[in-house]
């Protein structure tokens, strides 16, 4: 489904990812963790198309296509959604109002046709519930004064929501409580499917407990140093990163 | 252009006011020629303002300068086109309609009140008395050469007396249309309300038009004590107009005026609004949001004068402006030496949607008072595009994101607009200016 190969992105002229290959199938599940600054989010960003990051050599293909043309809402069409670390806050738009517009551009786009405000409404109202988002919060400004357990909430509802092929989580862990963080797992673990990809990108291996992924890789330095199994996870957890980095200056 | 022309502008003002005052309504009373005399020596003496006056210091009217307006003594009824009729119709009654300065009863829907137009008022003794105790009693024409240029020309407008006591449910809708009719005319609206103790209105003013013309309009308003009125100005000038507006309010004891205006038309806006706190316990809100594309200029200019202890103003200006328009707000505040107490908070926010449009802001806060609160802030930001790629990330379109965070910028005016039928015009104006300026950009 997803194909990187040799990717190299930078930001204002300084190199973040130097090389990155990484496979990923449909059904899968992979966590890519690493240290602070190894390029963890901006390997997220870049696979949603933020224009700040320059796509310096390299490919990145879905289903066969180069994604490196593609503005981010039609790679958000397409079927790939970032759950992002900090959601935005947005005064003045309201949750509902925000998440009919995506829901509507997605399914326009999908050749389905529109939802009215009261399907929405009830549509909206069932995903919400099992996420422990009530009514007010939907019609509160777009995560403006929320909690940093209910803006990753949020952000899973619009995972839910949008129904997308290609779903990357960056470190939706942050800031989580223990309750929050199992609701969040949970409504991760909901999207887990045959036809779907999740790639989960985090620092701590504390969300992989409840969302197992199939491959682990470790990100230093802007490239993927070390693939394994959920194993690694638990490696990584007891080891820290410093004797991965430690090989890599060895190699560089 | 030399002192020379300008006097000649002037001379052709005061030709004209001295062929005209016996058609001019009120002619006859003493009172009223009198108060039309003295206006015009004042906006002879005065002239244009220019921009070497702080007042003006950002607002350059050379263009109405350079034009000699024909005034309007008779009542002339253009055919209108059909986009001004339905925008009139969109106000329910009860409504008074005055087409280039004149009442125009066909138009106008005035049940289930007993609305007057001032030239009406004037015409009849006992409402003339009541006119005259107020008429030019609050607004300077001594310093505001506009102002002074209305009093000496107005041919009608508004004359609304609300009774003590009395809550009228229905909004009260001015409409104010101009339209082109050869030569480039002014049009000099004025409006009287009166809230007698205890009584609650809402009233909305609007002004459309069509083609190039000057509207310069003056409205007092008096709120007697523990009056509630909640005061719209809406201008939808065309595009090819000027438009200046001064609009002085006076609030005894407890009185309460909300203001919310809104600016999307006119190639030069300038709007006046004066509030006098004159009675303990008295508050104002002054809200406003103004739009401007390319080749225009909007300026806001309030003045809140804290006169008596224990008052309080609120004030939120939005400023959005795209392509190489200006815009200027200038937020002054005065607290005098009995005022204590006084509590007065005051913000302009303002997004620019190019790099060529700009906006001039300022508060001007002048505290005489020792026991006050006073606290200001002035935003001048862009379309934040983390904003932007997160919608965008979501599947939203490059131009929905933009239309969906210029409307949450405005949120907090447009989401207050309390009568339902104008929030729902304000929404397809907004919606039609966004879409013009993105289209522009």
């Amino acid at each position: 489904m997803l194909r990187i190969r040799n990717l190299f992105a930078s930001i204002d002229g300084k190199q973040i990812l130097r090389g990155l290959n990484l496979d990923v199938h449909a059904g899968e599940v992979h966590a890519i963790m690493g240290p602070n600054g190894s390029g963890k989010s901006t390997f997220a960003q870049v696979l949603a198309g933020r224009d700040i990051y320059e796509v310096v050599a390299g490919e990145l293909t879905f289903d066969g296509r180069s994604l490196l043309a593609m503005s981010p809402e039609i790679r958000a069409r397409e079927g790939i959604f970032l759950a992002f670390q900090y959601p935005i806050e947005i005064p003045g738009v309201s949750n509902l109002y925000f998440l009919r517009s995506a829901v509507n551009a997605v399914r326009a786009h999908r050749g389905l046709p529109e939802l009215d405000a009261v399907d929405f409404m009830s549509l909206a109202k069932e995903q919400a519930a099992g996420l422990g988002i009530d009514d007010a919060m939907l019609k509160r400004s777009l995560n403006e004064g929320f909690s940093g357990g209910e803006k990753k909430r949020n952000e899973i509802l619009q995972l839910k929501l949008l129904d997308p092929r290609l779903a990357i989580l960056d470190e939706t862990d942050s800031g989580l409580d223990i309750d929050a963080l199992k609701i969040v797992a949970d409504g991760i673990n909901a999207m887990r499917s045959p036809e779907r990809a999740i790639i989960v990108v985090t620092h701590y291996q504390r969300l992989l407990n409840y969302v197992v992924p199939d491959h682990v890789h470790v990100l230093v330095g802007g490239r993927i140093v070390r693939s394994g199994g959920k194993e690694l996870a638990l490696e990584l957890e007891h080891r820290g990163y410093s004797w991965l980095e430690a090989e890599q200056k060895a190699v560089v | 252009m030399t002192m020379n022309s300008v006097l000649t502008k002037q001379t052709v003002y005061g030709a004209q006011f001295s062929a005209i005052l016996d058609r001019l309504p009120g002619h006859g009373l003493v009172w009223v020629d009198r108060l039309r005399e003295r206006a015009m020596e004042q906006f002879l003496e005065l002239g244009f303002p220019t921009t070497r006056l702080e007042n003006w210091k950002y607002t350059d009217v050379s263009p109405i300068r350079r034009i000699a307006f024909q005034p309007i003594a008779d009542r002339v009824s253009p055919p209108l086109p059909e986009t001004l009729r339905l925008q009139i119709e969109a106000y329910a009654a009860p409504r008074l309609v005055f087409v280039n300065g004149k009442v125009d009863p066909e138009l106008s829907n005035r049940a289930p009140l007993r609305l007057l137009s001032l030239s009406e008022a004037l015409a009849d003794p006992e409402q003339a008395k009541v006119v005259e105790t107020h008429l030019g009693q609050y607004v300077s024409t001594s310093d505001h050469a506009f102002a002074a240029w209305n009093t000496a020309f107005f041919t009608d407008g508004a004359f609304v007396v609300i009774p003590r006591g009395i809550v009228v449910k229905q909004p009260v809708n001015l409409v104010f249309v101009s339209v082109e009719i050869g030569e480039p005319r002014a049009c000099h609206p004025r409006n009287l309300v009166i809230a007698r103790e205890g009584s609650q209105v809402t009233f909305v003013e609007v002004f459309l038009g069509a083609g190039a013309y000057l509207t310069n309009t003056v409205t007092e308003i008096i709120a007697e004590p523990e009056a509630v009125i909640d005061y719209y100005k809406i201008e939808g000038e065309s595009a090819y107009s000027f438009h200046t507006g001064a609009v002085q309010a006076h609030l005894d004891r407890s009185a309460c005026l909300t203001s919310r205006s809104i600016s999307f038309g006119g190639a030069l806006v300038r709007n006046d609004l004066n509030v006098a706190l004159d009675g303990e316990g008295s508050h104002c809100t002054l809200n406003g949001l103004f739009a401007a594309g390319s080749g225009r200029l909007v300026d806001n200019h309030t003045h809140i004068d804290h006169r008596k202890p224990h008052a309080s103003s609120r004030e939120l200006y939005k400023g959005l402006l795209a392509g190489d328009a200006t815009g200027v707000f200038n937020g002054a505040i005065t607290v005098r030496e009995d005022a204590q107490k006084a509590d007065a908070v005051q913000h302009s926010k303002n997004l620019l949607l190019s790099e060529r449009a700009q906006i001039n802001t300022k508060p001007q806060f002048e505290i005489r008072a020792n026991d006050v609160r006073c606290v200001h802030g002035a935003t001048v930001g862009q379309i934040d595009e983390d904003a932007i790629f997160y919608l965008k990330s979501r599947g939203v379109g490059e131009d929905e994101a933009r239309r969906i965070l210029i409307r949450a910028f405005a949120a907090e005016i447009l989401d207050d607009l309390r009568v339902p039928a104008l929030r729902d015009q304000m929404e397809r104006l907004f919606t039609n200016w966004v879409q013009s300026a993105l289209e522009a950009a």
